[in-house]
C-alpha cells in the first residue's frame, strides 16, 4: 500500500482561516504526536503538554488568517504556534523550576534524533551548518529549540557566564543564516 | 534589543523563533512585528529554517478523545467571506432531510434562479446507497473561480454518519460516461465537507458518475475501487 500522500500545510491552513473545521481536524490528525512530543519536550509533563496542544491548536483555528504562505512555509508557522504555547505555559506556570539544576539535569538530554524521513523533513542543510559550530555554541541552540531553555537555563546548563551564552546563540544566529544562504 | 541592522533584525527574529526573548523583548518583537514585514519575513525564515530540530523531541501519542476536546471549543467557524449558495449547508441539510433527491435539485434550481446568470457551469448529484438506502452524499461541481472551479463533496442525512470501521477509509471516485474505469478523487473524511479544485476531474459531463467505495485505510491499493459501493449517483447539469 503507497504511503498517505504528503499534507499540503499551506492549504491546510488557508482552509483553517476560511472556517473548514475538517482542514484543522487533517492537521490534528497528521501532526498531533510529534506537536505534542515537542510540547512535552518543552513543558515535560504529559497532562500540561496535552493543554499545550489544545491551547495552540484553537490558537491555529483563530490565528490561521494571519497565516501568509508568501512568506514561508505552513508547517514551520504550526511549530511555532505550538512551541510559543509551550514556552508561555511553563515559563508562566513553573518559575519555580525555572533555575532548578536538578530540573534541568533530570530531564536527561540525550539529543536523540528520531528518524526525519519519516516525516518528510529535510534536515541535512541545518545539520550541515550545526557541525560547524562549536559544540557549546550548537548545545545552545538545541537546548532553545528542543528544551525551550532561557537563556539562564542555558548558562547555569552550560555552566557558563550568561552574557557569553547569549553572545553564542547571537553569533550561532549569524554563522548559521551565513551558512544556510 | 536593538532592530536597527539587518543583522539585529535576523538575530531578533531567530531568538523570537528560538524563544530565547526575554517576555519584554518579546512583547516589542511582536509589537514590531506587526507592522513590518521585513521583519514577518525573517520569522518565517527561522520558523523554515529551524524546523528540522523537531526530530530531536520523540513523538507522544495524545490520549484519546483530544480532537473531540478542540473541536468542542472551535465555536462557530468565522468565514471571512460571503458564503456562496452552494455552501449553504443548513439549506442541502434541511431539503435533505426529506429524503427526496428530487427535492434536493429543485432547491439548488431555485437558488440558481436568485443568482445572476453567469457563464459558468454547475452539475449537480445526489449520491444514494444502492439499493434505496437513502441519500447520502451530494456532489456540487462550479467551473467558476480559479484552477477552473470547485467540486463539493456535502455529507447530507445518511452520509453524515456512515460508520467506517478503523481500518477502512471512504473513498471517492468518478467516470464520465465512455471512460474506462472510474479515477480516484481521493479519501473522504466522514461527516465532513470535502472540496477539491474541479482541475481534478478527469472529465465533467452530464451523466457522469460518482461514488463512494469503502476501501483499506489509505485508499485502494489498486488504483480502483476494491470494496463495497457505499453511495453512488449520476451529474445533472443545472440550466442557469
Amino acid at each position: 500500500m503507497t504511503p498517505p500522500a504528503p499534507l499540503d500545510y499551506d492549504a491546510a491552513l488557508l482552509a483553517c482561516a476560511r472556517g473548514e473545521r475538517f482542514a484543522l481536524r487533517v492537521l490534528y490528525e497528521r501532526e498531533a504526536r510529534w506537536l505534542l512530543g515537542v510540547a512535552q519536550r518543552i513543558v515535560r509533563d504529559t497532562a500540561l503538554a496535552e493543554e499545550v496542544l489544545q491551547e495552540a491548536f484553537l490558537q491555529v483555528w483563530q490565528r490561521a488568517a494571519t497565516f501568509d504562505p508568501a512568506l514561508g512555509s505552513g508547517r514551520g508557522w504550526l511549530y511555532t504556534v505550538v512551541r510559543h504555547q509551550a514556552l508561555k505555559t511553563v515559563r508562566s506556570r513553573r518559575p519555580e523550576d525555572a533555575l532548578e539544576p536538578e530540573t534541568l539535569t533530570a530531564v536527561s538530554d540525550a539529543l536523540q534524533a528520531s528518524a526525519s524521513h519519516d516525516r518528510d523533513l529535510d534536515a541535512d542543510a541545518l545539520e550541515h551548518c550545526l557541525d560547524r559550530l562549536d559544540a557549546e555554541r550548537r548545545a545552545c541552540v538545541l537546548h532553545a529549540f528542543v528544551d525551550g531553555y532561557t537563556h539562564e537555563q542555558i548558562a547555569l546548563k552550560l555552566s557558563t557566564p550568561l552574557g557569553t551564552v547569549k553572545s553564542w546563540i547571537r553569533r550561532s544566529l549569524v554563522a548559521l543564516k551565513d551558512c544556510l544562504a | 534589543m536593538t532592530l536597527d541592522t539587518a543583522e539585529d533584525r535576523s538575530v531578533a527574529a531567530g531568538e523570537y523563533v528560538l524563544g530565547t526573548l526575554s517576555d519584554t523583548d518579546r512583547a516589542d518583537f511582536e509589537r514590531a512585528l506587526g507592522g513590518n514585514a521585513a521583519l514577518r519575513a525573517e520569522v518565517a525564515y527561522w520558523q523554515d529554517r529551524l524546523l528540522s530540530l523537531t526530530r530531536h523531541a520523540p513523538a507522544v501519542q495524545p490520549a484519546p478523545g483530544g480532537w473531540a476536546r478542540i473541536e468542542s471549543r472551535l465555536g462557530p467557524a468565522r468565514l471571512r467571506a460571503p458564503t456562496p449558495w452552494w455552501q449553504r449547508l443548513t439549506l442541502w441539510r434541511g431539503l435533505a432531510g426529506a429524503g427526496v433527491a428530487a427535492a434536493v435539485l429543485m432547491g439548488s434550481l431555485l437558488m440558481l434562479r436568485l443568482q445572476a446568470p453567469s457563464p459558468e457551469e454547475r452539475f449537480v448529484a445526489v449520491l444514494q446507497a444502492p439499493g434505496g438506502g437513502g441519500n447520502g452524499w451530494l456532489v456540487e461541481v462550479s467551473t467558476r473561480g480559479a484552477a477552473g472551479g470547485t467540486l463539493r463533496l456535502v455529507p447530507v442525512a445518511g452520509g453524515q454518519a456512515v460508520a467506517v470501521p478503523t481500518d477502512r477509509t471512504l473513498q471517492f471516485w468518478t467516470k464520465a460516461p465512455g471512460a474506462s474505469g472510474p479515477s480516484s478523487l481521493g479519501l473522504v473524511p466522514v461527516g465532513a465537507v470535502t472540496e477539491l479544485p474541479a482541475s481534478r476531474l478527469p472529465a465533467l459531463m452530464p451523466e457522469q458518475l460518482f461514488e463512494i467505495t469503502l476501501e483499506p485505510a489509505g485508499g485502494s491499493p489498486l488504483g480502483r475501487p476494491t470494496g463495497p459501493v457505499l453511495f453512488i449517483g449520476r451529474a445533472v447539469k443545472l440550466s442557469s
